[in-house]
Parts: C-alpha cells; structure tokens; sequence
C-alpha cells in the first residue's frame, strides 16, 4: 500500500485507513492530477517494407504494471474489410501504447475508410490514409490518442509502403520503423539490417574512405526471418513483450496473417 | 491494475513518483469521481467447454472497514450474459441502472434476438472509454462473462480507462495477483478451453477466493457464484459460504488464534 | 392547371398531388433565363465557355464573371442567378481544399459535383431540428469541368441536386440550339483546339448579340496546365480562327 499510494494523505486518509504516513503536500508544484485517463498497455510493434509487400507485425501480450492482462491482445489490424474478417482489406495498421485509445483510433480509421469508397467510389489509396490518420491524430493534439501508429499497404506502383507516425500525428514514409515499449531494442537492429547502417564495403578505403554497403529492398523470406528474429531477441530483454507474435503480410494478392508463440515467461 | 481501486486511473508511484492529493482541497462542489470511496474487491472468471464460471465476494469496503457484507457485485443481465464489478459501488449501481434501461430499451424494439455478452462487452467499453475521455470516470474494472453470438463462452474485461482484454481466465483487483496464476493453471491458452470441464472450472474459482480470502484483508467469505451455459442459461447463486478453510496456522500465532497468554 | 398549382407553390417542400416540387421546377425556370454556357470534354481536356451579356456599352467586361476556378483542377461555368453560384462555388472551394488537407490528394470531379448538389436540397423549413440553410432552391444550373485520375469529366449540376456526367452539354437561355448543335457536331476525337471552335460556333448561333472577343469567355482543364481561364489574346486568336458569314 505504501509504495502504491505512497505518502499521499488524501489517499491515506479519506477513506481512513489504519495506518499513516507524514502528509506528503505541497501546494507548490500541482503537477499531478485527480484522474490520469492514460496507461500503458506495453508491447512492440514493427513494420518492414520491401519491393512487393508490406509487413507489419505486434507482440500480443497486453500489460499493466508488471501484471499480464492477457496473452492474446493483437495490435495489427485490417483497416476497411469486413467487420468480422477483415476481408477485402487494403490498409494494414498497428497501434501500440495506451490500448484504449488504439482501439479507438482504429475503429475511427476504420469507419473514415469505408466511407471513402461510399463517398468517392474508389478504395482510398495509403498515401491518402496516410495523411488522414495524421489530420485525426492532430485533431486530437491536445487530448492525444496515446498511442504509436504504424499504416502499411501497397502504393499506387504496388511497392510496399510503410508510414510512421508519433501521437500528435507528426508522420513519414519509411522503409521500416520499430514502436512501442522495445523500439529502442529493435530499431537499432532494424537499421542494422534492413538500412545497412554501419556496414561497409572491405577493402574499399581507410575511415571515411570506406563505401558504405548499398541497402536494397529485402525479399519477403529474410524480411520474415528479421521479424521473428527481432521479436524474440525483444522478448528475452523486454518484460513487456512476449507471448505471441501476429505478423500481417500485405501484398498484391491481399493480406496474409502469420502467427508464432513467443515466450511467455 | 491491481488491488487498490484507490490507485486505479492514476499515474504509477513508480513511474511518476508519489501521488500528490493536493487537488482534493479545492473548495469547489466535486461533481466528478475523483476516487471511490465504497469499493468492493476482485472478481473472477473461468472459461470452459461450453461456458463460464464467474464468482465475486459480498463484501463492500469503506477504506478498510468491511462496511457492507451483502453486496451482490455479479449483475446478470439477461439468459447469456452477466456483469462482475470490481471498484466503486455506487458508480456500479449506477452501471446497474444504465443496464436495467438498456434491456428495457431492447426488450421493447426487438423481439426474439437478444443482446449476447459479445454485444454487452462492446456497449460497456464505449460507455466506459467515453466517461475516461470526458475525464469523468467510472471507477470500476468488470468481467463480462457469458456466450457470444454463436453461443460459444465469452469472457472479457473493461475497466475505468475504456482498456479492454480477453482471456480464457480473468481476474480483477488482488485477483489479478493472487489468482490469475492458479487460473492460468486451469486453461493457459484458449485452445485448452474445451478440455476444462464444467466442475473443474468451479473447482478453481472456489479454491481462489479462498486463496484471496486467506490474502485479501478487504475480502470476505460469502460470496456469490454464477455459471453461464447454452443450456442452462445464468445460475446464479447470490449467498455462497467458502468452504473448507484451514485456520490451522493461525493457532501458533500470538495475538491471534492464540489468546492471552505470557 | 395553373390555378391548382398555386395550391402547392406555398410550402416549399411541398409535393403537389402528381407528385411534383413546383419551386424546384421553377427553379430550372431561371436557369432558362440565364445567359447560355457550354461545355465540352475531349481526351485532352474539357473546355467551358460562356456568353457575357453585355448590357452596356458603359460596362466593364472583365467584371462579368461566370467561369470561375474551384481549384486547380476543377473549374465551372454557372447559367441563372448569379449570386447563388457564389455559395455553391464556396462550397466546392472548400471541400476541395479540406480534401486535399485530410487525403494529401485532389478531390475527384464527381465528388466534387456531388459535394455542390448536397448542398442544393438545403431549402425549406428544415425537418428534426435540422437548421435549414436557405429558403429557397438555388437558381442557377453549373457545368462544373475537371481532371482527375479517371481523366477529363464534365459534369451538370441542377438546383434540384442531381447531376449528370456529359461529353458536351449547353445551359441557359439558349441552351435548347445550342444542345442541338453539339449533338450533331460532337465526336469522341475532338481536339481542345476544335473544341474551342466548336464552342464559339455554337455560343454564337445561340446569342443575340453579335459575338465578339470581349462578349463571351473561355476556359480549359487540361493535364498540363489545369484549369485556366483564357486571356483577351488567346481570345482574340480562337474568335479570329471563327469562319465567317
């Protein structure tokens, strides 16, 4: 109870309880506030693109504190295909942070999407979601959605497209970006191995002499192979990540669900 | 969330150092829950075969006086589905009564289809994530527990946030300690859901509230107990005695089992 | 039949017994008193073009304005009262550029002709505690012209809000000649420059005034340069291309 409510005496004390602290108050810095409307759910997300495709992939363990709410709690979604399936589909999206908010979120986006195609006839293009998604996290800039949102999909070339975005909707496209509680863990990697940071060409000079190794877009097999490989490195140094791994894999056949356990420890 | 419903919906120590209450001495009339003040304590629930065990102790705590021991905290809602209530009391009877009109309202304008715990589950988290946006909360955690729409079992959680979860075995408050890990001995993973029978899952819930009437100080051992089948619709038993308990321990103890002695 | 019709010319969302809106007809009743304006899509692009009526020789031309740009793909030319084209225009303005705002992309001319037709059945007492915007339909007809990635499209919106899509089409007073005229001369190859042509010829048919380059307007949408509105010279060189009789 101490270390909970600490020494707060209005805790402490309305209701009494049968025990107390030295009143912890001061009038000075009111930075705290009587209800907090956010937490964090944990997990990871990560989206990698290539030539063809898209993919984006989440832990799905769901916390809060130390406690695991539940083992199964995707964070990938299907944006504008069916309710139940997600059939039909185009736009793929992840949302890791506050689950609250990224539930709400996408079921916005969800809603936006569908009316799009009613109202211009035509499905909406990912760079168009794209913008969207950033124009509704905006909209809440002073209330934010809590969450990191990653929208992956196939561009008007049917390259694979991938945006980022932080929770006030700031966004770019990239060629793969790691969120959530392990982004520090992964993303390193990511750049590592997808981007060639910090690989060079042997024997092509001294220093600043040496020829960075050119990064081209990865076929799907080794992209897979990154994110599994990432997600259980993750899980053995994150205690917020584990349990399962759900990857959605878009490309010009529609989308793709994959799942592997992960450990649940 | 765990089981102080006084810490819920606030920033954690941990993270955010200690909590400063200074924003209570305002003197301004409070409209908004800004803590709960009669709160009852954790709930439990257990998927199996073909349906769900789901079980809450009578008790309402002020603080840390057991004030009220008659509380019933597990709320059917129709023959599919039923409510348990961790957290506030009164903002509880007020979920109640938003109930009660809802399936007044369904009753009326449809006939023969009714709202499964599916459709309940998702009616609650848009009223709860809605109450947490407007930063007027309902300081409650709850379980939902009965079948979906294709009558198989469903269980799943909403709390003072809007967060949501689903789990083949859910517990709310000290629960989430105390008796999430014997539960998940029971059914780990949705696919060892079918495999737990009906009494094995009762079995379970039973021994954790005893676990948590043993652990919990604001716990107590009349409790109520309801199964949720296709068949059977909602049995609910509202005045349930925990059974069994062993005191044993507490015979050694000074001061406790043990009377004066020097 | 007129006395029977005063009956239902009252409330304005009124059906009449054989089923008709009588203000939304008359409304297209303005429409026949405005000044004529043609459009025509070809593959290259869509032209608009517009008679000025010149009512005195102490006028200023140029401030006749009845082609006017909704963004830079989107233009229209209005027939009818004018005033009501300025709300409709701002409508469109602005749904074109919230779109672009919120998809990063350009509105689709359809769209945007629907979005200026949501507009037009905002008449009458406003049902369900819905405000009702105007107290009457608009009386003005546009043709509303553009590219998208579908191509060059040229649609008509009427004041009773539905629209059609047309490869060429004629509205206003003259809009019954001219309509006729396009018919027989309109033909999927036509080129812009033809096109330019085939207006004039037709506005000129149609106009009571003698046709001059400061008496009627042109402007295209094209690929390349959007929409623009055609300058005294370039209107000087289409009307000089006119074969004379």
């Amino acid at each position: 109870m101490d270390s909970l409510l600490g020494s707060n005496p209005t805790l402490a004390s309305n209701p009494a309880y049968s025990f107390s602290k030295a009143p912890y108050n001061s009038a000075a810095d009111n930075k705290e506030h009587a209800f907090y409307p956010y937490t964090d759910n944990g997990g990871s997300t990560l989206g990698i693109t290539g030539e063809d495709f898209c993919i984006i992939a989440g832990d799905t363990r769901s916390t809060s504190g130390y406690s695991i709410n539940t083992r199964y709690s995707p964070k990938v979604f299907r944006i504008g295909g069916d309710d139940e399936t997600g059939e039909g589909a185009h736009i793929i999206l992840s949302v890791v942070g506050f689950a609250a908010d990224g539930t709400a979120l996408k079921e916005r986006l969800n809603a936006i999407v569908k009316m799009y195609k009613y109202q211009h006839g035509k499905k909406i293009s990912v760079k168009a979601c794209a913008q969207r998604l950033a124009t509704i996290l905006y909209g809440k800039r002073f209330f934010p959605y809590y969450v990191t949102a990653i929208l992956g999909g196939l561009d008007e070339d049917g390259k694979g497209a991938l945006y980022s975005y932080d929770p006030v909707g700031s966004y770019e496209r990239e060629q793969c970006r790691a969120a959530g509680a392990a982004a520090s863990l992964i993303m390193p990697f990511l750049d590592n191995q997808v981007n060639y940071k910090n690989q060079y060409l042997p024997g092509t000079g001294e220093g600043h002499d040496l020829e960075p190794r050119q990064a081209l877009p990865l076929p799907r097999h080794d992209v897979e192979q990154l994110v599994r490989d990432a997600f259980t490195s993750a899980t053995e140094r994150h205690i917020e990540v584990g349990d399962g791994l759900q990857m959605l894999v878009m490309t010009k056949n529609g989308i793709e669900e994959l799942y592997h356990p992960l450990k649940r420890d | 969330m765990n089981h102080l419903p006084q810490a819920w919906g606030r920033p954690r120590d941990d993270v955010y150092g200690p909590y400063d209450a200074s924003y209570l001495q305002s003197g301004h009339p409070q409209t908004h829950t800004k803590s709960p003040i009669v709160t009852g304590t954790s709930v439990l629930a257990v998927k199996f075969q073909d349906g769900v065990v789901i079980a809450a102790d009578n008790l309402a705590s002020y603080g840390s006086l057991a004030r009220f021991t008659d509380v019933k905290r597990l709320r059917p809602f129709n023959s599919k589905c039923i409510v348990g209530f961790g957290g506030d009391v009164s903002d509880m009877q007020y979920l109640d009564r938003l109930l009660n009109s809802l399936d007044v309202v369904e009753n009326y304008s449809s006939e023969g289809h009714s709202l499964n715990a599916k459709n309940l589950h998702t009616y609650l988290s848009k009223v709860m994530y809605k109450r947490r946006s407007e930063i007027n909360p309902l300081w409650n955690q709850m379980l939902v527990a009965g079948l979906d729409g294709d009558d198989k079992p469903f269980l799943s959680s909403i709390d003072l946030l809007g967060t949501t979860f689903s789990s083949p075995t859910l517990a709310t408050g000290f629960g989430a300690h105390l008796a999430q890990p014997l539960l998940r001995k029971v059914a780990d993973d949705e696919s060892k859901v079918a495999g737990v029978t009906k009494e094995r899952a009762i079995e379970a819930v039973k021994e954790c509230m005893k676990v948590l009437f043993y652990r919990d100080a604001r716990s107590l051992d009349r409790y109520s107990i309801a199964i949720i089948t296709k068949e059977g619709g909602v049995e609910l038993k509202e005045d349930e005695q925990l059974e069994g308990q062993s005191w044993a321990f507490a015979e050694t103890i000074r001061g406790y089992g043990r009377t004066q002695e020097v | 039949m007129f006395i029977a019709r005063s009956e239902y010319d009252r409330g304005i969302n009124t059906f009449s017994p054989e089923g008709r809106l009588f203000q939304v007809e008359y409304s297209l009743e303005a429409i026949k008193l405005g000044s004529t304006a043609i459009g025509i899509a070809t593959t290259h692009g869509v032209l608009l073009g517009v008679e000025k009526r010149v009512t005195s020789t102490l006028l200023e031309t140029s401030s006749v304005e009845k082609i006017v740009e909704i963004d830079r793909h989107i233009g229209c030319a209005m027939s009818g009262l004018q005033a009501d084209a300025r709300s409709m225009i701002e409508h469109a303005r602005v749904e074109s550029q919230h779109h672009s705002f919120h998809y990063n992309e350009r509105l689709g001319v359809e769209s945007c002709t629907q979005a200026v037709c949501d507009l037009a059945l905002k008449f009458g007492e406003g049902a369900d505690g819905e405000e009702s915007v105007m107290s009457r339909p608009f009386g003005v007809a546009l043709l509303i012209a553009g590219i998208d990635e579908e191509g060059p499209q040229l649609y008509h919106a009427e004041p009773s809000g539905t629209f059609y899509r047309y490869d060429a089409k004629a509205i206003g007073s003259g809009s019954e000649g001219a309509q006729a005229e396009l018919q027989n001369e309109f033909h999927k190859s036509l080129t812009l420059e033809e096109a330019e042509t085939l207006v004039l010829k037709t506005l000129k048919q149609v106009m009571e005034e003698k046709l001059d380059s400061k008496n009627v307007q042109l402007a295209s949408v094209t690929k390349e340069k959007g929409f623009r509105i055609y300058s005294d010279e370039e209107m000087s060189v289409v009307v000089e291309r006119l074969p004379t009789n």
